[in-house]
């Protein structure tokens, strides 16, 4: 196997608080990798500074072997690597088949095409997306009106559409009830095996966590404090210490 | 009624409507069509695109100087110049946008509006104090086209010969692939960027088309109104495209061009028979804003559902 994301020693500072305090992390190709922490571990945080939202004061990021660090969303979507948000992020007055029609017209690097009628074009992809995500009934709907646990699978199928190698997930069942979060991490698992995709999501829910991952990365205060298969992480004492509120 | 038939039908009316109109009036009709040029272009930017700007007569008022210079400065024999017009208009002020877009779409929202303003009003210094090229704070006067084209009748098929195929070319951008992507961008420009498109270019290429056939409207107008004040750059004259878009309704193509119609034809029977039009207009805009936030063809999208 290929190692397709590198972190090395990823460093952020927000005036006083250390937010990133040097993070390392290897993610093999086809992995489905959980990264939990408490909250104001620096998941968010982490997620940003990878994916060119944030600049990292220091450190490097490796997407397939090649520096992308602090490289603008738009080249590192080019590149393989798709992302969600934690706040459920569509175009919400779009249609779903637009949200994921703009998607695939930007990953066929057609958005400078100024004359011809977008509207009869990728509909046949877009509508195949839909349905992948469960959401083929819902085509014509503006996204907004979407219940919140359809748009997050309306965020999927954009990021999906730009067949991505690597997806970054931060917070993908936020919001959920309980039975929901697992229906819709168990969605991913499988799509991102059926595509080939290595996928890294953070998430709060332990039983979400220890249901679908291949390998853990518990984080705290800023930095890695723990990683291995979910039964290794289970087992470590100061895992349970920090994070699972057990005293050691 | 099929979308073609309607094409059809307004473009019989647009081309018999000054036969059926005093020489006022086609006067008038010419402004409406301007208006509603410079309407729908700004619209482009803030009704599909969502940036909305507070510097958009800084294009009208560059298309309508560049119109005039060209006319008065140039020295070419009036017919070139005026062949030369409708290129010289747009180029203008789509150099110019490149300027103020470049700094202005570093920011959204209050800060972009803000840039847009600044940028409008060092245009207004410019013409209120470059003196030999602009007549400062005369402004430039006695325009007119060459020839018959003179006549109003005639200078009216020559501004809808203009404004039909420029808003065809804008209602087939906003429906393109790149339209699709601009609708996306105001939605959520984060999203986009992370589906791999470059945001800020196409915000700056938005804002450098609208400001160009803002030029080209600007021109238009120069030349039936007969004359260009640096007031046409102040800031206040930002405000006009953005009544006339929201009167109208900004969720539809056409919306601002029906806004730019009903706006000009009330401010010439209001401001007739009163001085108080700004009045007029603050009671318009405040039934518009509270009663029917979606403009006339909003409210005519209701009745119809």
């Amino acid at each position: 196997m290929s190692t397709i994301l590198r972190v090395e020693s990823l460093a952020k500072r927000f005036g006083g608080l250390q937010a990133l305090a040097g993070v390392d992390l290897a993610v093999e190709a086809g992995e489905f990798r959980a990264i939990i922490g408490p909250n104001g571990a620096g998941k968010s945080t982490f997620f940003n500074t990878m994916t060119g939202l944030l600049q990292p004061d220091a450190g490097r990021v490796l997407f397939e072997g090649e520096d992308v660090t602090g490289k603008p969303p738009h080249l590192l979507a080019r590149m393989g690597v798709a992302r969600t948000f934690q706040i459920t992020s569509v175009f919400h007055d779009l249609t779903a088949l637009e949200n994921v029609q703009v998607s695939l017209l930007a990953h066929a690097r057609r958005t400078w095409s100024a004359w011809p009628r977008a509207g009869t074009q990728h509909v046949t992809r877009g509508r195949e997306l839909l349905a992948l995500v469960g959401l083929g009934d819902s085509a014509e709907r503006t996204a907004g009106t979407l219940s919140h646990g359809d748009q997050k699978r309306l965020e999927l199928a954009i990021a999906l559409a730009g067949e991505p190698r690597l997806l970054l997930l931060d917070e993908p069942t936020a919001g959920m009830a309980a039975q929901e979060r697992i229906e819709s991490i168990r969605l991913v698992r499988r799509l991102a095996q059926e595509l080939g995709l290595s996928c890294v999501f953070t998430e709060h829910d332990m039983a979400v966590v220890f249901a679908v991952a291949t390998r853990i990365t518990v984080m705290h205060q800023g930095k890695v404090l723990a990683e291995g298969t979910p039964a290794e992480v289970r087992a470590r004492p100061e895992v349970q210490q920090v994070y699972l509120g057990v005293p050691a | 009624m099929k979308p073609a038939g309607w094409l059809a039908l307004g473009a019989a009316a647009l081309l018999a409507l000054p036969l059926a109109l005093s020489e006022f009036w086609i006067f008038i009709a010419i402004e409406v069509l301007a208006f509603a040029l410079y309407a729908v272009s700004f619209n482009v930017l803030l009704g599909y695109g969502g940036m909305l700007s507070f510097g958009h007569a800084a294009f009208f008022g560059v298309g309508g100087y560049a119109a005039a210079i060209l006319m008065k400065k140039a020295g070419l024999p009036p017919g070139v110049a005026f062949a030369a017009l409708p290129l010289v208009a747009m180029t203008t002020a789509a150099a110019v946008a490149v300027v103020v877009g470049y700094f202005s779409v570093r920011r959204a929202g209050i800060y972009f509006a803000m840039l847009t303003f600044a940028f409008q009003m060092l245009l207004y210094a410019v013409a209120l104090k470059a003196t030999g090229l602009t007549g400062g704070d005369d402004g430039m006067t006695g325009l007119k086209p060459p020839g018959l084209l003179a006549q109003p009748l005639a200078y009216y098929y020559f501004a809808l010969a203009l404004v039909a195929p420029a808003l065809y070319v804008l209602f087939r951008l906003v429906s393109s692939p790149f339209g699709y992507a601009l609708r996306a961008l105001r939605a959520n420009p984060r999203r986009l960027q992370y589906s791999g498109v470059d945001v800020r270019a196409h915000q700056l290429a938005t804002f450098v088309v609208t400001g160009a056939f803002a030029g080209l409207a600007g021109g238009i107008f120069a030349l039936s109104s007969g004359n260009v004040f640096p007031g046409w750059l102040n800031w206040t004259a930002s405000a006009t495209p953005i009544v006339m878009a929201v009167l109208g309704g900004v969720h539809s193509f056409l919306g601002p061009a029906l806004g730019a119609a009903v706006y000009v034809v009330l401010e010439v029977l209001i401001s007739g028979k009163t001085e108080y039009w700004p009045l007029a207009m603050g009671i318009i805009i405040l039934i518009l804003v509270l009663l029917m936030p979606n403009g006339l063809t909003g409210l005519a999208r209701k009745r119809a559902a």
